[in-house]
């Protein structure tokens, strides 16, 4: 078993979930998409709900959970991205984050994992977060 | 201390290597193929991020891919590099034609576009002497 510098156990006989993250604030994505690296997932960065979507049709890209802000610049914000996900790649877990107050309940319709997490975020909550996401995909 | 008793110790964390390329797919492939090669790697879609980051994090080598669209801007990056002094290198991936090649010319190693990851990861490991072989 491999463990990492905040004693995040990953298993090490089961591959590490695959995160894209989705931020269009240069500073917060680093921070973010290192911790994760550094907690042993693979980590992949769009800046904008359209970079996600490029990604996220890549034959030679396979995601396990997007973590993505809501508010982007450009046509698609993070709630329609989630649709988009809702209805392009059942299956695939979404987790929504936000620094403004916006209606958790539309969050709450499109993540499985509930209402979306407002920023700042704990990284450490983030990856509870793909935890809790990734052993209720391996159950079901 | 004389110099017979200097022991150099090797580097222990990895250069970090900012990669700035606006088509996030070879972005992707790009800085993956870096970090399987150990090094860590930040990403930025276009100029002004990267100067964000340089302006925030200690970058060992700045790997710019000049869109043809945005060519002035990511040379004004790199120009800003060496205006500054920082201590980092630079390679710029030029297109055939483009127009800034010959003042891409002035500031660091050119990368000729389209370009395999193998040549970008070859450059970097011999431009940065990563690993650094044992003394």
């Amino acid at each position: 078993m491999s463990t990492t510098s905040t004693n995040i156990p990953l298993r090490a006989d089961a591959p590490a979930p695959t995160v894209l993250v989705v931020e269009d604030e240069v500073l917060i994505r680093l921070v973010i998409a290192d911790y994760l690296r550094e907690c042993g997932y693979k980590v992949h960065e769009a800046v904008s709900g359209e970079e996600a979507i490029a990604i996220l049709q890549a034959p030679e890209v396979s995601i396990d959970v997007v973590f993505s802000d809501v508010e982007m610049p450009g046509d698609m914000d993070g709630f329609a991205l989630a649709r988009w996900v809702r209805a392009n790649k059942p299956g695939l877990q979404v987790i929504l984050t936000s620094g403004a107050e916006r209606s958790a309940d539309i969050a709450a319709t499109l993540c499985e994992a509930g209402p979306l997490m407002k920023k700042p975020y704990a990284s450490q909550d983030v990856v509870d977060r793909i935890r809790q996401l990734a052993a209720r995909a391996k159950r079901s | 201390m004389n110099a017979a008793s200097v022991t150099v110790l090797p580097r222990r964390t990895p250069p970090s290597i900012l990669v700035v390329e606006n088509d996030v797919r070879i972005r992707c492939l790009v800085s993956d193929e870096l970090r399987a090669s150990d090094f860590k790697v930040l990403e930025a879609s276009h100029a002004e991020d990267a100067l964000t980051v340089l302006d925030a994090v200690r970058i060992d080598l700045l790997f710019i891919a000049l869109d043809p669209s945005g060519e002035q801007s990511g040379l004004e990056v790199a120009r800003l590099v060496r205006m500054r002094r920082m201590p980092t290198r630079v390679i710029l991936a030029i297109g055939d034609g483009m127009l800034a090649k010959a003042a891409a010319e002035d500031f660091g190693l050119i990368l000729s576009k389209p370009y395999q990851t193998s040549d970008i990861v070859e450059l970097v490991i011999r431009t940065l002497n990563w690993p650094e072989a044992p003394a």
